[in-house]
């Protein structure tokens, strides 16, 4: 995994997971706020518009993740935020930085996520997530325009005329 | 301190005509606001509503055509700081249009008059506006000892309250006070403090929780029921969706410090100088249900997190009784999170199914993108 100047130019999954385990056993180690059935998975990471984005499941939370790739994403400190146009909708991106990760920027989906029963569950979600905000919602196309009640209204005729 | 219109706004009509009344636009014209300020009023709305910009002619045309709708606003027990919030509204026009223009009639705590006069506006708009008027309550009424702990008028609390409710067309309840019981309820409860949905049960209720509520959330509430002349989209516990439906921990500027297991380890430690997250010093915000992190208080400027405390949790049924305010957050079912629609599986069962997944994943981005009230970070680091 190679990251220049903290733009990864290849899929950042295995760093991702590294990286949260590390947290998970490290400063999130025994806290009632960790669901004990859920572990840290980094999944459906993938390219958009340039940078990366996917999904993190964690015992303590379940967030979308953007990492730099070479698009929009700014570095940004932690307060900071970044909004993103995504085929679902806006979505406004916290910033953070962590070492072996560098900066990346998360949307809270759930948290804590101690109501989920177990991992699978939880990625379900997540993925189901990812794939949700990646799809644009089904425009409401109106109805094709039916020339004979055209005709009707604008002639002024009763319908059943 | 507030330009108050006369009670009622009622125009002379000859003796058994349904009375006229002023539009809000009406009044507040009277009262020296220039059209500008009134529009820039209306798009202020629409933007703490989360309804955009585009909303704001919707309203302007709502208040410059509907007749003003009286609020009655009474205190049971309560210590009047949902009062001090409303009345710090950050936007100036807010508080006028708010007090003055949209009829507050009757609040024993703002309103000139006082004792018999006081109370003959109490009957007269009750009277006139039969079915027709808001009744907002703050605080509660005690039920012990036949309501004997709280006398207003020389009666209980309770008889005015439901009085009061019996001709009223819908009721806010200001607060946890009026919303769940709050302090004054804790174990053992000596005066049977009960919140409002518990002693009126013919009534549509919005709780308006938080001790106090934020200010821009009660205007808004307000001016949303007076200009859509409905409630706004409740939850299940009967709160405003779009103030109520995320936690303080989803939006706290913090959180990036949670996520990344950086925690305050004890007050005034390198990592409390270093703005890291409150959790393990009690912080309430993974459970708590309110705008605080997104709305923020005193005109933005800042919020209990903020301030380098942990939120209490204040906006939350049962907060007065579920411990410290210093202890973890470790039964996380107790604090209601399982009430609330994140609820993914319902059971412990093992598979779930594609579509249940789905949901929860539609309902979650749509919380993501939901943006409450004005976020305005001033004074921020």
């Amino acid at each position: 995994m190679v990251c220049v100047e903290d733009a990864c130019d290849s899929n950042p999954t295995a760093m991702v997971e590294a990286v949260f385990r590390r947290i998970h056993h490290e400063r999130m180690a025994g806290l009632p706020i960790c669901n004990s059935a859920l572990s840290v998975a980094a999944l459906g990471f993938q390219r958009w518009q340039g940078d990366w984005v996917g999904a993190l499941v964690a015992p303590w939370t379940i967030n979308l993740l953007m990492l730099p790739g070479g698009g929009a994403f700014r570095a940004l400190s932690v307060g900071q935020t970044q909004d993103w146009a995504f085929p679902s909708g806006d979505y406004t991106f916290m910033g953070s930085r962590e070492p072996g990760l560098g900066a990346y920027q998360f949307c809270s989906l759930f948290s804590p996520v101690n109501h989920f029963a177990d991992q699978a569950e939880a990625e379900a979600v997540a993925d189901a997530a990812l794939v949700g905000l990646l799809t644009a919602p089904p425009e409401a196309t109106p109805p094709p325009v039916d020339r004979r009640a055209f005709l009707r209204t604008a002639l002024g005729r009763r319908a059943s005329a | 301190m507030f330009r108050r219109a006369p009670a009622g706004g009622v125009k002379k009509t000859n003796e058994g005509d349904t009375p006229m009344t002023d539009t809000f636009y009406e009044v507040l014209r009277r009262q020296g606001i220039t059209r500008r300020s009134f529009l820039k009023f209306c798009s202020l709305t629409a933007t703490s509503l989360g309804l955009g910009s585009a909303f704001a002619p919707k309203i302007a045309h709502a208040l410059e055509t509907k007749p003003r709708t009286p609020v009655i606003w009474l205190h049971g027990l309560e210590c009047t700081c949902c009062s001090e919030s409303f009345i710090r509204s950050a936007h100036p026009l807010t508080k006028d249009v708010v007090l003055s223009m949209l009829s507050l009639d009757y609040d024993d705590t703002l309103m000139a008059a006082a004792g018999h006069q006081a109370e003959a506006i109490l009957e007269e708009v009750k009277r006139k506006y039969k079915g027709n008027y808001i009744l907002a309550v703050e605080g509660n009424p005690p039920l012990n000892e036949d309501g004997m702990f709280c006398i207003q008028s020389g009666r209980p609390f309770i008889e005015k309250l439901k009085e009061t409710a019996a001709d009223c067309k819908a009721i806010i309840s200001w607060g946890s006070c009026a919303s769940w019981g709050c302090v004054q309820a804790a174990k053992p409860n000596p005066t049977r403090a009960t919140p409002v949905h518990k002693v009126i049960f013919d009534k549509p209720i919005i709780k308006v929780p938080g001790c106090p509520p934020i200010a821009e959330v009660m205007t808004a509430v307000v001016t949303y029921m007076l200009t859509f002349d409905k409630l706004p989209e409740l939850d299940r516990q009967g709160r405003p969706k779009m103030f109520y439906g995320q936690r303080i921990h989803d939006k706290c500027y913090r959180r990036p410090h949670f996520d990344a297991g950086q925690f305050v380890e004890e007050w005034d430690d390198d990592q409390a100088r270093m703005g890291y997250c409150l959790y393990k010093m009690g912080c309430k915000g993974p459970t708590t249900y309110n705008a605080c992190s997104t709305v923020r208080w005193n005109d933005g400027v800042s919020f209990p997190i903020q301030s380098g405390h942990g939120c209490i949790g204040c906006s939350e049924d049962g907060f007065w009784d579920k411990g410290s305010f210093y202890d973890r957050v470790t039964d996380i079912k107790q604090f209601g999170v399982e009430a609330n629609a994140d609820k993914v599986g319902g059971t412990a069962a093992a598979v779930v199914g594609a579509s249940v997944a789905a949901h929860a994943a539609v309902t979650a981005l749509a919380r993501a993108r939901q943006k409450t009230g004005i976020d305005t970070p001033k004074g921020e680091d």
